[in-house]
């Protein structure tokens, strides 16, 4: 548990960095600090291992005011890792991670042991072992300084700005992976992002700052999309905030029709039955496997030959699909949004289609779910 | 053609004849070499050592920085025959007659190289050595110098041709190597086998000491060598110690200036 008493950080100038930050960061768990610059979250980020000093109140972790103990021991004791990764250029991979091992005593072998440990553990090959920083991707640095920093097996991980020196692709990547290792590690994990996307899909809990070093919220991310305390908080969050919320709820409750789901072997008059008795204007043709082929209008049908196979016709494309056990109701809304029948389509783990949704219903849920 | 050939085969037989005068008390080709040598050498190694903490001392005290170049540059100003002259009450004939003058020459070049270097670790690096736990003095020797590596043995190799050419204009204190072989041989006797021997062995000095440091540097510095184009704009543009580090490393350009400045006046 990390504890901000009071934190503040004065500059000689005049200028407030942090104004007074009381906050608990609990164990185990991912804390997001977010906001925009100059809002003093790296400043507060850089208290807890003494990397800045508050000029009023203390941080404590685990109890223990941080600035009783030797900053460099300290800082041993505490994972970081930096924006643009940081890494050792003179150092290969294995012994940029082995820095902290190194540093605290443990032999050479026994750190490089630890050190391909934790290459396996953040998903680097061994082979790059003995690169050199330069040699590798932007992303895959990242990697190195995430396992630099959990080298020691520290409780506590300090990330600022991990991962916004990398492309967006590479990004939700890395965010992925962060996800993978904390419900594997539990550490107790504090993040700086200007990211509010990035805040909502990693943090357990986020602080948002505003700009003269204040907490503004400090609250769960659903909350925090469904119930900004200020103007200042609802226009960070941006415009937007009803939608993203929408990712908080799962897509399994979602009723998906199944009648409109025909297979490629069935006729257009079959077809026409089908959606005609269902009152649809759209029917998705799948193949034997029940995967996705493409729509097919009701008006087209019509003008079809009414012996003729659907799979022999030009179907219209189906866009993206969701998962229905894995995706939330905004993933669906945008599979909706995104297809040209307006309709959804729900597919299982398999990419096997389970059934579709109008945006008409889809509506409904989401009105279901919004009180 | 063939005066042309005579002349070159009579300086080889000179050079071979004066190779060495074992017993003698005249001094051979060899020996002066040795000394030409001996000079130079010592003369960088102890420029360097006062470099190196000089340097570290300006990148942790900046104000210091800016008085200390001043005071190099203008120490390079004085003209070597005036501070070898100088030396003279002091260290007699002796090897320190030379070398004093000369190691403090080189603090003109390698100084501000030794500061660019380490004012080119990037600021990210030295934020993580800090947040790793390195304390102060173990991230300037463990991290910072050694990524800086690069930038100084640049330096060094401009110091050390341009100390290696110096070492002769000490002869007119009766020392200097290969410079003797120039002037008491070649120039009073008007002569001119000694004073080609004497170039050239200064020449093949110069550019084996280079040799060397190039590849001390890519003994040191195998993290350094990049592949691909960057790697060959790179390795190119180590050889002019100033402006090379500074650009490489996209330092401001008044720092480029001060390198620049300082190497000058040993290239012309």
């Amino acid at each position: 548990m990390i504890t901000f008493e009071g934190a503040a950080k004065h500059y000689p100038d005049g200028t407030v960095a942090v104004a007074g930050l009381d906050l608990t960061v609990e164990s185990g768990r991912t804390t997001v600090f977010v906001g925009p610059s100059g809002s003093g979250k790296t400043t507060s980020l850089r208290m807890v291992n003494r990397m800045v000093e508050p000029t009023s109140g203390k941080v404590l972790v685990d109890g223990r005011d941080v600035r009783s103990q030797n900053p460099a021991q300290l800082r041993r004791s505490i994972g970081y890792v930096i924006q643009q990764a940081g890494l050792f250029p003179h150092r290969t991979v294995r012994d940029n991670i082995a820095t902290v091992p190194l540093l605290l005593g443990r032999g050479r072998g026994r750190a490089r042991a630890r050190a391909a440990e934790l290459m396996d553990l953040v998903g680097l090959e061994p082979s790059q072992a003995k690169r050199y920083p330069h040699q590798l991707s932007g992303g895959q640095q990242q990697r190195v300084g995430v396992a630099r920093a959990l080298a020691a097996d520290p409780p506590v991980l300090l990330m600022d700005e991990p991962f916004s020196a990398v492309d967006p692709v590479v990004r939700t990547g890395l965010q992925d992976e962060l996800l993978r290792l904390q419900a594997e590690l539990r550490k107790t994990v504090v993040l700086v992002t200007h990211d509010i996307d990035e805040a909502v899909r990693v943090g357990d809990r986020i602080a948002v700052f505003r700009p003269g070093g204040e907490l503004a919220q400090y609250d769960t991310p659903e909350r925090l999309l469904t119930h900004p305390v200020d103007d200042f908080v609802e226009s960070f969050i941006g415009y937007d905030r009803g939608v993203r919320r929408l990712a908080f709820f799962p897509a399994n409750h979602l009723s998906l029709r199944e009648d409109v789901v025909l297979d490629d072997q069935d006729t257009v008059e079959r077809a026409l039955n089908t959606v005609d008795t269902a009152g649809e204007p759209w029917a998705l043709v799948v193949d034997q496997r029940r995967l996705p082929l493409g729509w097919v209008a009701a008006d087209r049908l019509r003008r079809e030959p009414s012996g003729v196979e659907l799979g022999r016709l030009d179907l219209t494309a189906y866009g993206h699909t969701f998962d229905v056990e894995r995706d939330s109701l905004r993933a669906a809304l945008d599979a909706a949004v995104l297809s040209p029948a307006g309709r959804a389509v729900g597919v299982d783990g398999d990419g096997r289609v389970l059934g579709v949704v109008s945006q008409a219903d889809l509506g409904g849920a989401i009105w279901s779910v919004s009180g | 053609m063939n005066a042309v050939w005579d002349w070159g085969s009579g300086i080889v037989d000179w050079a071979v004849a004066n190779w060495s005068h074992p017993g003698d008390g005249e001094r051979g080709v060899w020996p002066l070499l040795v000394e030409h040598a001996r000079l130079a050498y010592v003369s960088i190694l102890i420029g360097l050592a006062l470099a190196l903490p000089l340097g570290l001392a300006c990148v942790r005290w900046t104000r210091l920085y800016p008085p200390v170049l001043t005071g190099v540059n203008v120490l390079y100003a004085v003209p070597s025959i005036a501070l070898f002259f100088l030396m003279l009450p002091y260290t007699g004939f002796s090897d320190w007659t030379a070398i004093v003058p000369l190691a403090l020459y080189t603090l003109v070049i390698l100084l501000p190289n030794v500061v660019d270097g380490l004012r080119q670790v990037p600021e990210h690096v030295r934020q993580a050595a800090i947040a790793m736990g390195f304390g102060p003095m173990r991230r300037l020797l463990t991290v910072e110098t050694p990524v800086a590596l690069p930038v100084i043995i640049a330096g060094l190799r401009v110091a050390s041709v341009a100390t290696i050419s110096m070492v002769s204009v000490a002869s007119l204190v009766g020392l200097g190597g290969l410079g003797q072989l120039i002037l008491s041989e070649g120039f009073r006797r008007q002569f001119d086998a000694p004073i080609v021997v004497g170039i050239v062995l200064t020449v093949l000095l110069a550019f084996a000491t280079d040799a060397l440091l190039v590849l001390t540097q890519r003994l040191l510095t195998p993290w350094a060598r990049r592949d691909g184009r960057r790697g060959k704009r790179r390795h190119r543009a180590t050889v002019p110690a100033g402006e090379a580090t500074a650009a490489d490393a996209g330092t401001d350009p008044t720092q480029t200036a001060d390198s620049g400045n300082g190497a000058r006046p040993w290239t012309s």
